[in-house]
Protein backbone atom coordinates (compact mmCIF):
# COMPACT_ATOMS: atom_id res chain seq x y z
CA UNK A 1 0.00 0.00 0.00
CA UNK A 2 1.42 3.37 -0.86
CA UNK A 3 1.84 5.79 1.91
CA UNK A 4 -0.20 8.66 -0.72
CA UNK A 5 -3.12 5.64 -0.89
CA UNK A 6 -3.65 6.35 3.07
CA UNK A 7 -5.79 9.56 2.18
CA UNK A 8 -8.24 9.12 -0.73
CA UNK A 9 -7.38 12.13 -2.64
CA UNK A 10 -10.78 13.72 -4.96
CA UNK A 11 -8.84 13.40 -8.92
CA UNK A 12 -10.47 16.80 -9.67
CA UNK A 13 -8.49 18.61 -7.28
CA UNK A 14 -5.54 17.09 -8.38
CA UNK A 15 -5.89 17.61 -11.96
CA UNK A 16 -7.19 21.59 -11.49
CA UNK A 17 -4.05 21.91 -9.65
CA UNK A 18 -1.59 20.48 -12.43
CA UNK A 19 -3.16 23.10 -15.18
CA UNK A 20 -2.76 26.01 -12.43
CA UNK A 21 0.91 24.81 -12.08
CA UNK A 22 1.35 24.61 -15.55
CA UNK A 23 -0.17 27.31 -16.38
CA UNK A 24 2.07 29.19 -13.63
CA UNK A 25 5.45 27.50 -14.94
CA UNK A 26 4.91 28.48 -18.45
CA UNK A 27 5.04 32.12 -17.19
CA UNK A 28 7.58 31.40 -15.35
CA UNK A 29 9.78 29.88 -18.22
CA UNK A 30 8.78 33.50 -20.43
CA UNK A 31 10.12 35.42 -17.22
CA UNK A 32 13.69 33.98 -16.62
CA UNK A 33 14.01 34.10 -20.48
CA UNK A 34 13.10 37.47 -20.22
CA UNK A 35 15.37 37.83 -17.60
CA UNK A 36 18.24 35.96 -19.39
CA UNK A 37 17.02 37.84 -22.74
CA UNK A 38 17.63 41.10 -20.91
CA UNK A 39 21.02 40.63 -19.64
CA UNK A 40 22.12 39.08 -22.52
CA UNK A 41 21.03 41.88 -25.24
CA UNK A 42 22.52 44.45 -22.45
CA UNK A 43 25.96 42.18 -22.79
CA UNK A 44 25.94 42.35 -26.20
CA UNK A 45 24.74 46.35 -26.74
CA UNK A 46 28.04 47.06 -24.47
CA UNK A 47 30.26 44.84 -25.08
CA UNK A 48 29.95 46.04 -28.88
CA UNK A 49 30.88 49.55 -27.76
CA UNK A 50 33.40 48.77 -25.08
CA UNK A 51 37.05 49.03 -26.23
CA UNK A 52 35.93 51.89 -28.39
CA UNK A 53 35.63 55.57 -28.37
CA UNK A 54 35.55 58.60 -30.85
CA UNK A 55 36.86 62.07 -30.95
CA UNK A 56 34.63 64.75 -32.88
CA UNK A 57 36.34 68.01 -34.05
CA UNK A 58 34.49 70.38 -34.43
CA UNK A 59 33.21 71.62 -38.22
CA UNK A 60 31.38 74.86 -38.56
CA UNK A 61 34.98 76.99 -39.56
CA UNK A 62 36.10 73.52 -41.22
CA UNK A 63 38.80 71.33 -39.64
CA UNK A 64 42.63 72.12 -40.28
CA UNK A 65 45.20 68.92 -40.30
CA UNK A 66 47.04 70.77 -37.55
CA UNK A 67 43.99 70.44 -34.51
CA UNK A 68 43.59 66.53 -36.19
CA UNK A 69 47.37 66.25 -35.40
CA UNK A 70 47.62 67.85 -31.93
CA UNK A 71 44.39 65.65 -31.38
CA UNK A 72 46.04 62.54 -32.63
CA UNK A 73 49.15 63.07 -30.58
CA UNK A 74 47.40 63.93 -27.17
CA UNK A 75 45.43 60.58 -27.86
CA UNK A 76 48.65 58.55 -29.00
CA UNK A 77 50.58 60.01 -25.47
CA UNK A 78 47.23 58.88 -23.36
CA UNK A 79 47.76 55.26 -21.39
CA UNK A 80 45.29 52.78 -22.63
CA UNK A 81 44.50 54.04 -25.80
CA UNK A 82 45.63 51.55 -28.48
CA UNK A 83 45.50 52.94 -31.73
CA UNK A 84 43.52 56.14 -32.92
CA UNK A 85 42.74 56.50 -36.67
CA UNK A 86 40.57 59.27 -37.86
CA UNK A 87 37.72 57.87 -40.32
CA UNK A 88 38.02 58.56 -43.91
CA UNK A 89 35.74 60.71 -45.96
CA UNK A 90 33.87 57.39 -47.06
CA UNK A 91 33.61 56.29 -43.89
CA UNK A 92 32.37 59.58 -42.52
CA UNK A 93 29.64 59.50 -45.69
CA UNK A 94 28.82 56.04 -44.56
CA UNK A 95 27.92 57.24 -41.28
CA UNK A 96 25.93 60.05 -42.56
CA UNK A 97 23.85 58.14 -45.07
CA UNK A 98 21.44 57.06 -43.16
CA UNK A 99 20.21 60.28 -42.68
CA UNK A 100 21.45 62.36 -45.77
CA UNK A 101 21.49 59.38 -48.20
CA UNK A 102 24.40 59.58 -51.13
CA UNK A 103 23.29 62.33 -52.95
CA UNK A 104 24.90 65.25 -51.22
CA UNK A 105 28.63 65.46 -51.16
CA UNK A 106 30.74 65.32 -48.38
CA UNK A 107 32.36 68.53 -48.86
CA UNK A 108 28.98 70.55 -48.92
CA UNK A 109 27.92 69.85 -45.38
CA UNK A 110 29.76 70.79 -42.13
CA UNK A 111 30.42 67.28 -41.37
CA UNK A 112 33.28 66.95 -38.45
CA UNK A 113 36.30 65.05 -38.12
CA UNK A 114 36.09 61.78 -36.62
CA UNK A 115 38.64 60.06 -34.91
CA UNK A 116 37.96 56.46 -34.16
CA UNK A 117 39.71 54.97 -30.97
CA UNK A 118 40.78 52.08 -29.61
CA UNK A 119 41.34 51.82 -25.92
CA UNK A 120 42.06 48.84 -23.67
CA UNK A 121 39.18 47.74 -21.81
CA UNK A 122 40.83 46.85 -18.58
CA UNK A 123 42.82 49.91 -18.91
CA UNK A 124 40.41 52.85 -20.05
CA UNK A 125 41.18 56.00 -19.74
CA UNK A 126 39.78 58.48 -17.79
CA UNK A 127 37.55 60.42 -20.01
CA UNK A 128 37.25 63.77 -18.16
CA UNK A 129 41.12 64.27 -17.77
CA UNK A 130 41.63 63.17 -21.77
CA UNK A 131 39.07 65.41 -22.42
CA UNK A 132 40.35 68.42 -19.95
CA UNK A 133 44.10 67.54 -22.21
CA UNK A 134 41.54 68.29 -25.26
CA UNK A 135 39.96 71.23 -24.28
CA UNK A 136 43.76 72.44 -22.89
CA UNK A 137 45.44 72.01 -26.55
CA UNK A 138 42.32 74.17 -27.91
CA UNK A 139 41.68 71.80 -30.63
CA UNK A 140 37.97 72.08 -30.17
CA UNK A 141 37.52 67.97 -29.89
CA UNK A 142 35.28 66.29 -28.05
CA UNK A 143 35.89 62.70 -26.46
CA UNK A 144 33.24 60.21 -26.14
CA UNK A 145 33.81 56.91 -24.72
CA UNK A 146 29.86 55.55 -24.87
CA UNK A 147 29.52 55.74 -21.30
CA UNK A 148 26.15 57.74 -21.75
CA UNK A 149 25.16 54.96 -23.95
CA UNK A 150 26.07 52.13 -22.24
CA UNK A 151 25.01 53.21 -18.61
CA UNK A 152 21.33 53.64 -20.48
CA UNK A 153 21.81 50.42 -21.80
CA UNK A 154 22.84 49.06 -18.44
CA UNK A 155 19.43 50.34 -16.57
CA UNK A 156 17.20 49.20 -19.25
CA UNK A 157 18.65 45.79 -19.01
CA UNK A 158 17.80 46.00 -15.36
CA UNK A 159 14.62 47.20 -15.85
CA UNK A 160 13.42 44.41 -17.89
CA UNK A 161 14.90 41.92 -15.55
CA UNK A 162 13.34 43.47 -12.48
CA UNK A 163 10.11 43.24 -13.99
CA UNK A 164 11.07 39.85 -14.93
CA UNK A 165 11.99 38.87 -11.59
CA UNK A 166 9.10 40.62 -9.97
CA UNK A 167 7.05 38.13 -12.48
CA UNK A 168 8.99 35.14 -11.71
CA UNK A 169 7.84 35.98 -7.66
CA UNK A 170 4.40 36.79 -8.40
CA UNK A 171 4.13 33.14 -10.10
CA UNK A 172 5.63 31.25 -7.41
CA UNK A 173 3.44 32.92 -5.11
CA UNK A 174 0.45 31.86 -7.07
CA UNK A 175 1.75 28.68 -6.86
CA UNK A 176 2.34 28.68 -3.15
CA UNK A 177 -1.27 29.91 -2.62
CA UNK A 178 -2.64 27.53 -4.45
CA UNK A 179 -1.56 24.66 -2.65
CA UNK A 180 -2.13 25.88 0.78
CA UNK A 181 -5.49 26.49 -0.34
CA UNK A 182 -5.62 22.85 -1.85
CA UNK A 183 -4.17 21.42 1.30
CA UNK A 184 -6.45 23.14 3.64
CA UNK A 185 -9.26 22.42 1.26
CA UNK A 186 -8.30 18.56 1.53
CA UNK A 187 -7.67 18.88 5.00
CA UNK A 188 -10.87 19.75 5.55
CA UNK A 189 -12.63 17.27 3.57
CA UNK A 190 -9.89 14.58 5.25
CA UNK A 191 -10.25 15.31 8.89
CA UNK A 192 -11.81 11.93 9.58
CA UNK A 193 -9.19 9.84 8.03
CA UNK A 194 -6.52 11.73 9.70
CA UNK A 195 -8.36 11.42 12.85
CA UNK A 196 -7.60 7.69 12.41
CA UNK A 197 -3.79 8.04 11.02
CA UNK A 198 -3.43 9.89 14.37
CA UNK A 199 -4.94 7.63 16.89
CA UNK A 200 -3.26 4.97 15.21
CA UNK A 201 -0.10 6.53 15.87
CA UNK A 202 0.54 8.66 12.85
CA UNK A 203 2.90 11.54 13.51
CA UNK A 204 2.20 15.44 12.34
CA UNK A 205 5.25 14.58 9.49
CA UNK A 206 4.02 11.39 8.53
CA UNK A 207 0.13 13.24 7.66
CA UNK A 208 2.26 15.71 5.68
CA UNK A 209 4.68 12.91 4.06
CA UNK A 210 1.54 11.93 2.65
CA UNK A 211 0.86 15.51 1.31
CA UNK A 212 4.38 15.90 0.31
CA UNK A 213 4.22 13.13 -1.46
CA UNK A 214 1.14 14.01 -3.40
CA UNK A 215 1.90 17.48 -4.29
CA UNK A 216 5.36 16.51 -5.55
CA UNK A 217 4.15 14.21 -8.07
CA UNK A 218 0.97 17.39 -9.07
CA UNK A 219 4.29 19.74 -9.20
CA UNK A 220 6.29 17.83 -11.36
CA UNK A 221 3.86 16.66 -13.54
CA UNK A 222 2.27 20.28 -13.95
CA UNK A 223 5.77 21.97 -14.24
CA UNK A 224 6.62 19.51 -16.96
CA UNK A 225 3.50 20.38 -18.94
CA UNK A 226 4.17 24.49 -18.50
CA UNK A 227 7.79 24.16 -19.18
CA UNK A 228 7.08 21.89 -22.21
CA UNK A 229 4.97 24.09 -23.93
CA UNK A 230 7.70 27.32 -22.55
CA UNK A 231 9.97 25.53 -24.47
CA UNK A 232 8.25 24.65 -27.46
CA UNK A 233 7.31 28.14 -27.53
CA UNK A 234 10.89 29.34 -27.47
CA UNK A 235 12.09 27.53 -29.70
CA UNK A 236 9.77 28.62 -32.45
CA UNK A 237 10.67 32.49 -30.97
CA UNK A 238 14.54 30.94 -31.29
CA UNK A 239 13.58 29.92 -35.17
CA UNK A 240 12.28 33.15 -35.57
CA UNK A 241 14.95 34.99 -34.20
CA UNK A 242 17.65 33.20 -36.42
CA UNK A 243 15.80 34.03 -39.85
CA UNK A 244 14.54 37.50 -38.91
CA UNK A 245 17.95 38.57 -37.19
CA UNK A 246 15.73 40.78 -35.53
CA UNK A 247 16.52 39.55 -31.97
CA UNK A 248 19.64 38.13 -32.31
CA UNK A 249 20.20 38.21 -28.91
CA UNK A 250 17.64 36.30 -27.84
CA UNK A 251 18.43 33.39 -30.00
CA UNK A 252 18.72 30.19 -27.79
CA UNK A 253 22.41 28.88 -26.65
CA UNK A 254 23.25 25.38 -26.05
CA UNK A 255 22.31 25.69 -22.60
CA UNK A 256 18.59 27.10 -23.15
CA UNK A 257 16.90 23.95 -21.86
CA UNK A 258 18.48 24.14 -18.08
CA UNK A 259 15.86 27.24 -17.72
CA UNK A 260 12.73 24.88 -17.87
CA UNK A 261 14.32 22.03 -16.46
CA UNK A 262 15.46 24.60 -13.35
CA UNK A 263 11.40 25.83 -13.48
CA UNK A 264 10.35 22.41 -13.03
CA UNK A 265 12.55 21.69 -10.00
CA UNK A 266 11.58 25.03 -8.32
CA UNK A 267 7.76 24.31 -8.91
CA UNK A 268 8.18 21.24 -7.82
CA UNK A 269 10.29 22.02 -4.52
CA UNK A 270 8.09 24.91 -3.96
CA UNK A 271 4.98 22.55 -4.12
CA UNK A 272 6.32 19.99 -1.71
CA UNK A 273 7.51 23.24 0.95
CA UNK A 274 3.95 24.82 0.95
CA UNK A 275 2.67 21.54 0.99
CA UNK A 276 4.36 20.37 4.09
CA UNK A 277 4.48 24.15 5.63
CA UNK A 278 0.42 23.83 5.20
CA UNK A 279 0.29 20.21 6.83
CA UNK A 280 2.27 20.74 9.60
CA UNK A 281 0.56 24.31 11.18
CA UNK A 282 -2.82 23.28 10.62
CA UNK A 283 -2.47 20.12 12.04
CA UNK A 284 -0.52 22.23 14.86
CA UNK A 285 -3.09 24.60 15.51
CA UNK A 286 -5.98 21.65 15.94
CA UNK A 287 -7.70 21.32 12.31
CA UNK B 1 -0.11 0.52 34.26
CA UNK B 2 -2.82 2.74 34.14
CA UNK B 3 -3.16 5.59 37.00
CA UNK B 4 -5.74 7.85 37.13
CA UNK B 5 -5.19 11.13 40.12
CA UNK B 6 -8.32 12.60 41.03
CA UNK B 7 -9.32 13.00 37.25
CA UNK B 8 -11.60 15.46 36.13
CA UNK B 9 -12.86 16.23 32.52
CA UNK B 10 -15.23 19.07 30.99
CA UNK B 11 -15.51 19.62 26.73
CA UNK B 12 -14.59 23.46 26.53
CA UNK B 13 -16.47 25.24 29.43
CA UNK B 14 -18.91 22.98 29.75
CA UNK B 15 -20.01 20.91 32.90
CA UNK B 16 -18.13 18.09 34.29
CA UNK B 17 -18.45 14.84 32.39
CA UNK B 18 -15.70 12.94 34.83
CA UNK B 19 -15.13 14.24 38.54
CA UNK B 20 -13.14 12.94 41.06
CA UNK B 21 -11.38 10.08 39.40
CA UNK B 22 -8.95 7.77 41.54
CA UNK B 23 -8.15 4.65 39.99
CA UNK B 24 -5.56 1.66 39.09
CA UNK B 25 -5.25 -0.38 36.35
CA UNK B 26 -2.33 -2.75 37.18
CA UNK B 27 -0.56 -4.09 34.14
CA UNK B 28 -1.81 -6.75 32.51
CA UNK B 29 -5.07 -6.96 33.78
CA UNK B 30 -8.70 -7.15 32.41
CA UNK B 31 -11.51 -4.16 33.27
CA UNK B 32 -14.11 -3.31 32.95
CA UNK B 33 -15.67 0.20 32.61
CA UNK B 34 -19.88 0.38 32.77
CA UNK B 35 -22.21 3.07 32.94
CA UNK B 36 -25.44 4.05 31.64
CA UNK B 37 -25.34 6.28 28.37
CA UNK B 38 -23.68 9.72 29.39
CA UNK B 39 -21.91 8.58 32.34
CA UNK B 40 -18.96 9.26 30.86
CA UNK B 41 -17.75 5.87 29.56
CA UNK B 42 -16.39 7.10 26.04
CA UNK B 43 -14.57 10.68 27.52
CA UNK B 44 -12.83 7.95 30.30
CA UNK B 45 -11.39 6.03 27.26
CA UNK B 46 -10.76 9.32 25.02
CA UNK B 47 -8.56 10.31 27.65
CA UNK B 48 -6.79 7.00 27.94
CA UNK B 49 -6.28 6.69 24.40
CA UNK B 50 -4.59 10.54 24.58
CA UNK B 51 -7.62 12.21 22.46
CA UNK B 52 -7.89 14.56 25.03
CA UNK B 53 -5.90 16.01 28.58
CA UNK B 54 -7.82 16.06 31.64
CA UNK B 55 -9.00 19.42 33.07
CA UNK B 56 -7.63 18.40 36.42
CA UNK B 57 -5.56 15.68 37.64
CA UNK B 58 -3.28 13.70 36.19
CA UNK B 59 -3.15 10.36 33.99
CA UNK B 60 0.16 8.09 34.64
CA UNK B 61 0.91 5.36 32.03
CA UNK B 62 3.82 3.45 31.34
CA UNK B 63 5.27 5.20 34.31
CA UNK B 64 5.04 8.80 32.37
CA UNK B 65 2.43 11.70 33.27
CA UNK B 66 0.23 11.88 29.72
CA UNK B 67 -0.97 14.80 29.99
CA UNK B 68 1.84 16.82 29.09
CA UNK B 69 3.54 14.90 26.18
CA UNK B 70 3.96 16.58 23.09
CA UNK B 71 2.19 15.77 19.90
CA UNK B 72 5.22 13.25 18.50
CA UNK B 73 5.10 11.89 22.06
CA UNK B 74 1.53 11.44 22.21
CA UNK B 75 2.28 9.55 18.56
CA UNK B 76 5.02 7.45 20.00
CA UNK B 77 1.98 6.33 23.05
CA UNK B 78 -0.60 5.49 20.93
CA UNK B 79 1.25 3.02 18.95
CA UNK B 80 1.40 1.28 22.66
CA UNK B 81 -2.21 1.45 22.43
CA UNK B 82 -4.61 -0.29 20.33
CA UNK B 83 -8.91 1.14 19.92
CA UNK B 84 -11.91 -0.42 19.01
CA UNK B 85 -14.17 2.31 18.75
CA UNK B 86 -17.67 2.36 18.98
CA UNK B 87 -17.74 3.49 15.31
CA UNK B 88 -15.17 1.71 13.72
CA UNK B 89 -13.49 4.38 12.03
CA UNK B 90 -12.34 2.15 9.08
CA UNK B 91 -11.27 4.14 6.33
CA UNK B 92 -13.73 3.49 3.32
CA UNK B 93 -10.81 4.07 0.61
CA UNK B 94 -9.02 1.06 1.79
CA UNK B 95 -9.40 -2.59 2.07
CA UNK B 96 -10.14 -4.90 4.70
CA UNK B 97 -6.36 -5.84 4.97
CA UNK B 98 -5.12 -2.31 4.65
CA UNK B 99 -7.29 -0.71 7.31
CA UNK B 100 -5.51 -3.72 9.33
CA UNK B 101 -2.42 -2.63 8.65
CA UNK B 102 -2.84 0.91 9.22
CA UNK B 103 -0.96 0.99 12.85
CA UNK B 104 2.24 -0.95 11.49
CA UNK B 105 2.30 1.42 8.13
CA UNK B 106 2.06 4.73 10.29
CA UNK B 107 4.71 2.96 12.51
CA UNK B 108 7.31 3.07 9.13
CA UNK B 109 7.16 -1.12 8.55
CA UNK B 110 7.04 -2.19 5.03
CA UNK B 111 4.32 -4.56 3.27
CA UNK B 112 6.88 -7.25 3.01
CA UNK B 113 7.24 -7.10 6.56
CA UNK B 114 3.29 -7.11 8.10
CA UNK B 115 1.92 -8.97 5.21
CA UNK B 116 1.97 -12.12 7.06
CA UNK B 117 0.82 -10.34 10.41
CA UNK B 118 -2.03 -8.81 9.02
CA UNK B 119 -3.30 -12.22 6.94
CA UNK B 120 -3.13 -14.22 10.08
CA UNK B 121 -4.60 -11.54 12.14
CA UNK B 122 -7.93 -11.40 9.43
CA UNK B 123 -7.79 -15.32 9.90
CA UNK B 124 -7.82 -15.11 13.68
CA UNK B 125 -10.85 -12.67 13.92
CA UNK B 126 -12.45 -14.94 11.23
CA UNK B 127 -12.36 -12.94 7.94
CA UNK B 128 -9.39 -14.44 6.31
CA UNK B 129 -11.56 -14.63 3.33
CA UNK B 130 -12.31 -11.22 3.22
CA UNK B 131 -9.03 -9.54 3.12
CA UNK B 132 -9.71 -7.14 -0.29
CA UNK B 133 -13.24 -6.16 0.65
CA UNK B 134 -13.62 -2.76 1.36
CA UNK B 135 -15.45 -1.62 4.72
CA UNK B 136 -19.08 -0.65 2.86
CA UNK B 137 -19.49 -4.24 1.94
CA UNK B 138 -18.90 -5.42 5.43
CA UNK B 139 -21.40 -6.04 7.92
CA UNK B 140 -21.29 -4.27 11.43
CA UNK B 141 -19.79 -7.61 12.93
CA UNK B 142 -17.55 -8.24 10.65
CA UNK B 143 -16.32 -3.70 10.92
CA UNK B 144 -16.36 -4.43 14.34
CA UNK B 145 -14.04 -7.68 14.01
CA UNK B 146 -11.75 -5.80 11.47
CA UNK B 147 -11.41 -2.85 13.91
CA UNK B 148 -10.57 -5.27 16.75
CA UNK B 149 -7.95 -6.93 14.40
CA UNK B 150 -6.48 -3.00 13.21
CA UNK B 151 -6.09 -2.93 17.07
CA UNK B 152 -4.28 -5.61 17.99
CA UNK B 153 -1.99 -5.96 14.85
CA UNK B 154 0.80 -4.04 16.41
CA UNK B 155 0.99 -6.06 19.72
CA UNK B 156 0.29 -2.87 21.85
CA UNK B 157 0.66 -2.93 25.85
CA UNK B 158 -2.79 -1.55 26.33
CA UNK B 159 -6.42 -2.82 24.22
CA UNK B 160 -9.41 -0.16 24.52
CA UNK B 161 -12.45 -1.59 23.38
CA UNK B 162 -15.79 1.19 23.57
CA UNK B 163 -18.81 -0.86 23.23
CA UNK B 164 -17.09 -3.68 21.36
CA UNK B 165 -20.16 -5.62 21.38
CA UNK B 166 -23.17 -3.17 21.08
CA UNK B 167 -23.91 -3.34 17.53
CA UNK B 168 -23.42 -7.76 17.07
CA UNK B 169 -25.52 -10.32 17.84
CA UNK B 170 -25.21 -12.50 20.98
CA UNK B 171 -22.98 -15.02 19.09
CA UNK B 172 -20.50 -12.66 17.62
CA UNK B 173 -20.45 -10.42 20.52
CA UNK B 174 -19.04 -14.02 22.80
CA UNK B 175 -17.47 -14.66 20.00
CA UNK B 176 -15.57 -11.00 20.19
CA UNK B 177 -15.19 -11.47 24.17
CA UNK B 178 -13.33 -14.32 23.70
CA UNK B 179 -10.80 -12.33 21.08
CA UNK B 180 -10.34 -9.80 23.87
CA UNK B 181 -9.97 -12.46 26.77
CA UNK B 182 -7.22 -14.15 24.29
CA UNK B 183 -5.09 -11.10 24.64
CA UNK B 184 -5.43 -10.71 27.67
CA UNK B 185 -4.07 -13.94 28.34
CA UNK B 186 -0.78 -12.90 26.12
CA UNK B 187 -0.46 -10.74 29.09
CA UNK B 188 -1.94 -7.46 27.26
CA UNK B 189 -3.99 -4.96 29.37
CA UNK B 190 -7.42 -4.35 28.07
CA UNK B 191 -9.70 -1.89 29.32
CA UNK B 192 -13.60 -2.40 27.60
CA UNK B 193 -16.26 0.06 28.06
CA UNK B 194 -19.56 -1.33 28.14
CA UNK B 195 -23.28 -0.63 29.07
CA UNK B 196 -23.97 -4.08 29.50
CA UNK B 197 -23.35 -4.44 33.32
CA UNK B 198 -24.41 -8.21 33.69
CA UNK B 199 -21.94 -9.01 30.92
CA UNK B 200 -19.23 -7.37 33.07
CA UNK B 201 -20.22 -9.33 35.95
CA UNK B 202 -20.28 -12.45 34.29
CA UNK B 203 -16.92 -12.41 33.48
CA UNK B 204 -15.42 -12.05 37.11
CA UNK B 205 -13.12 -9.61 36.12
CA UNK B 206 -12.82 -5.99 37.81
CA UNK B 207 -15.47 -3.57 36.98
CA UNK B 208 -15.24 0.27 37.23
CA UNK B 209 -18.79 2.04 36.93
CA UNK B 210 -19.60 5.12 36.65
CA UNK B 211 -22.36 7.06 37.28
CA UNK B 212 -23.18 10.72 36.35
CA UNK B 213 -18.91 11.01 35.75
CA UNK B 214 -18.27 9.71 39.23
CA UNK B 215 -16.46 6.39 39.93
CA UNK B 216 -19.21 4.51 41.97
CA UNK B 217 -18.13 1.28 42.82
CA UNK B 218 -15.34 -1.02 41.77
CA UNK B 219 -16.38 -4.54 41.48
CA UNK B 220 -13.25 -6.64 42.14
CA UNK B 221 -13.08 -10.13 41.07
Amino acid sequence: MRRGALISFQASGGLLMVLIVAAMAFLACFAMAGTLGASKLANAWTEGLSGAATVRIGAEDGVSQDQVDIVLDILRETDGVIEATPLTDEEVAALLEPWFGTTPRLEDLPAPTIIAVRIDPLNEPESAILQARLDGAGAGAIYDDHGEWRGRAASAARAVRNVALGALIICALAIAMVVVLTVRSSLAAQRATIATLRLAGAEDRFVAGVYQTRYLWLGLAGGVIGCAMAGAAMLAVDALASVGRALPALAATGQWWLGPVAVVVFVAVLCVLAARLTVLRALRSGA
Amino acid sequence: MIVFEDVGFRYGRGPDVLKNLDFEVPEGAFTFVTGASGAGKSSLLRLLYLDAVPSSGRISMFGRDVTTLSRDEIAWFRRRIGVVFQDFRLLDHLTAAENVALPLRVAGAKVSEYRENVVEMLRWVGLGDQMDVKPPQLSGGEKQRIAIARAVVASPDIILADEPTGSVDPVMAERIMQLFVEMNRLGKTVVLATHDLDLAEQTGHPVLELQGGSLMARVAA
